[in-house]
């Protein structure tokens, strides 16, 4: 993978964010600051202050920041579940998209963890959970499958970064240290190509099963208390699918700002978008599928405590984020995405942004409705968000952009390799594979008076 | 070994939530405030619950249930709640990292959470308990601490426990005697043969969670609302 | 490239084995931490299956995360000099 200077010229645009820092890097990183510091603020306040400060109250003891972690996590199947199963499908057209999807991956992983960090009542005895954790409960379940997942998500992350890491040792001539150190000694040997690709092959596959269970065991903390609404065998499946929807959706509006910000309208192609655009169709049909099943069910069994749960969400106090949920999750893509000819990236964005909002209502929609409804005729107050949750949302949101941006000034966000890889060799591969996919060539011996097929 | 559990007889139970206070007074239960009750954060770890139905009103003081199949003490992953040998789901303030997973779990609502620092330790509480901080998950314990007590009572009487030496402050305080306490094992306890009377039910009994705290109605038990 | 490793190509050298090593560090911390969270299931005959049936899965899954970063960097770190 050593690269020729002449390509390098050609794919200049890549290197433009990391050599140069213009005004917009310095304002977008002022505004992300802004709203990190009203996170921190209201941080600071419910630390001192303890968790009154925001709208939580008995029976709804989980409210935005429970609704934020499964979110974000959702969010994390962006990544690396599409980087790897493009990968193994062996799809060209991944190739300017992986590792924009790998970095989403890793940044969110740490943000959505972190909401578990905020909601708790006691962020100073986190460790009782290393120290007296029980496997028992679904919450050391989601700690280790997390754990799992963003340490395979930084690998997956970190090895194909490393030949590039190795093009900004040797061409970039500025923070040569640091890229010397994180090359790993890389030289583009045949040996070295051969392990790099083996592992990447290996995390590939291995990665996929693990996102699988992160958000598996997600939605477990849900499903396997008594609650109505809750307790359902569809979390496991439904968490999944809505994950990898989010995710979708969050990638494509990442690629979309990418490439206006950094022009890389060469790179990210309308033909991308349309078939994120397709993909992010599929999962909005599949979405609407568990989402109807759950609530058929749900009707049609008509038990009482079901039942105040589900009216409280159709026509109830939260009928609002209900009926938004769905005209986000099902409407506005179905419109949006069912004829992607002209105009894909603006489509596909409107609609991934309508799914992005959409899905945070999901969650909420799982998280506060089934609270509010206790069994026993308990006193409940509605649940409204203090300034605290919203600074916390926003600074959150503001965090895991500025990593993002962070990463987009240090490292390549396109994979400068494998776009030469796509150019050198993928042509050929593609159209050997198109040759095996063809009937095998069986040319008849010419016999006498045998008829011959003219075309 | 004893099964601690409880009888509340509805057709006695007036509302007037004697109960209630005593319970507060026992156990250091704090009063959070106006401020925080109108948003919802009281604590009582005895709470008299008002079923409404068009037929009547009825009056439900509900402990925590001491649920010989604790749905809260699965969930929680710091071994902060658990459920001892004698069938109390004891509290561990010390441990408890706040996560509220058991409360999220409890079918009954019997958990609460200091959402904020409610009181310090000061003159006038029960030295027996202790005073919670901000951030920990409390709910009723049926009065552990006077287990405690009487058990070192007895021991330097040298003699057994007896019904009587170990009661919950709300059975103590309830001026119609509509709540009994006792050992749930000893056939011949009053709790046990309360128990088993026509007359009693558990509620949420079909989740399966084994609640110890039985309910006494007439009307209940014969299937009419 | 020279003969002798300079003053900053030994620096990298050894910030590079020291990820590597705090790599190790970091996955043998948790599988650590699973086989204590066991034993003390274990010793305390809280539902220790739990522990067991989850560990069954989650230990070989960072030993494979393990073995795969290991070699990685073994493999680079071996074949070429720091540069």
């Amino acid at each position: 993978m050593a690269v020729p200077d002449a390509t390098l010229e050609r794919d200049a645009a890549l290197f433009a964010p990391i050599a140069r820092t213009g005004r917009g890097f310095y304002l977008t990183v002022a505004v992300l600051g802004l709203a990190i510091l009203w996170g921190a603020i209201a941080y600071w306040t419910q630390f001192n202050e303890g968790l009154g400060v925001t709208g939580l109250q008995q029976p709804v003891s989980w409210g935005f920041y429970v609704t934020n972690f499964v979110f974000f996590i959702g969010i994390s199947h962006a990544g690396t579940l599409i980087s790897a199963i493009l990968r193994l499908s062996r799809a060209e057209w991944r190739r300017p998209i992986t590792r924009m999807a790998e970095v989403i991956t890793v940044m969110v992983l740490f943000i959505g963890a972190g909401q578990i960090l905020v909601d708790l009542g006691r962020p100073d005895r986190l460790f009782n959970v290393i120290r007296y954790g029980r496997y028992q409960s679904p919450l050391l379940w989601d700690a280790t499958s997390i754990s799992a997942y963003l340490t395979a998500s930084m690998f997956y992350l970190y090895l194909p970064l490393i030949p590039d890491i190795a093009i900004l040792r040797d061409r970039l001539g500025k923070r040569r240290f640091l890229y010397s150190v994180l090359a790993m000694g890389w030289t583009g040997s045949a040996h070295q190509q051969k392990i790099l690709n083996r592992a990447i092959a290996i995390m590939a596959v291995l990665v996929i099963p693990i996102a699988v269970s992160v958000h598996t065991v997600v939605s477990f903390v849900f499903s396997m208390t008594i609650q109505p609404a809750w307790h359902s065998s569809i979390f496991g499946p439904y968490f999944v699918a809505g994950a990898i929807f989010s995710g979708i959706a969050a990638l494509i509006v990442a690629m979309a700002i990418v490439r206006r910000i950094y022009h890389l309208q060469a790179y990210l192609k309308p033909i991308h978008f349309r078939y994120l655009g397709h993909l992010l169709l599929v999962m909005t049909l599949l979405w609407f599928y568990l989402t109807f099943a759950e609530y058929l069910t749900g009707y049609y069994g008509n038990e009482p405590e079901e039942m105040k749960v589900f009216w409280s969400k159709f026509t109830g106090p939260f009928w609002p984020t209900f009926w938004a949920m769905l005209a986000l999750n099902f409407v506005v893509p179905m419109a949006f995405l069912v004829n992607l000819r002209n105009h894909a990236v603006g489509k596909t964005v409107v609609a991934s942004v309508a799914v992005v909002l959409g899905m945070w209502l999901e969650r909420f929609n799982i998280v506060v409705p089934t609270l509010s409804n206790p069994r026993l005729p308990f006193p409940v107050t509605h649940y409204w968000p203090t300034w605290v949750e919203w600074g916390e949302t926003a600074g959150s949101f503001g965090l895991f952009i500025l990593l993002y941006v962070l990463f987009v000034k240090f490292f390549p966000i396109i994979s400068i390799w494998e776009i030469q890889e796509g150019r050198e060799a993928g042509l050929k591969d593609v159209e050997e594979r198109l040759r095996t996919y063809l009937p095998d060539d069986t040319t008849p011996e010419p016999a006498h008076g045998r008829a011959r097929v003219t075309t | 070994m004893a099964l601690w559990g409880m009888v509340i007889d509805l057709d006695r139970c007036t509302g007037c939530q004697a109960c209630v206070m005593a319970c507060k007074a026992e156990n250091n239960v704090p009063a959070v405030g106006a401020k925080e009750a109108g948003l919802g954060r009281t604590i009582s770890w005895m709470q008299v619950l008002v079923e409404e139905s068009e037929e009547r009103t009825r009056f439900l003081p509900r402990p925590c249930f001491q649920c010989d199949d604790p749905p809260c003490t699965k969930v929680c992953p710091v071994y902060a709640t658990y459920r001892d040998p004698e069938g109390i789901v004891a509290q561990v303030y010390a441990r408890c990292i706040g996560c509220r997973f058991c409360m999220a779990g409890c079918p009954y609502n019997a958990k609460y959470f200091n959402w904020r620092r409610y009181q310090q330790e000061a003159p006038g509480q029960n030295p027996d308990v202790s005073v919670r901080p901000k951030g920990v998950v409390e709910k009723c314990t049926f009065c552990h601490h006077r287990l405690q007590k009487a058990r070192d009572r007895v021991r330097a009487e040298r003699r057994e426990l007896a019904p009587g030496d170990y009661v919950t402050a709300c059975a103590e305080a309830c001026p119609t005697r509509a709540i009994t306490f006792g050992d749930l094992s000893d056939a011949g306890s009053d709790v046990a043969k309360l128990a088993k009377s026509p007359r009693a039910f558990r509620v949420g009994e079909e989740l399966g969670t084994k609640p110890k705290v039985i309910y006494l109605s007439e009307t209940e038990a014969h299937g009419r609302a | 490239m020279s003969a002798r490793p300079s003053e900053v190509d030994r620096r990298v050298r050894a910030l590079q084995w020291a990820i590597a090593a705090l790599a190790v560090v970091f996955i043998g911390g948790i599988v650590t931490w699973i086989a204590h969270l066991i034993r003390t299931a274990w010793r305390l005959g809280d539902v220790p299956s739990a522990s067991i049936g989850i560990s069954i899965v989650a230990i070989p899954v960072f030993l494979v995360l393990l073995g795969v970063i290991v070699s990685v960097f073994w493999g680079l770190l071996r074949d070429g000099g720091s540069r």
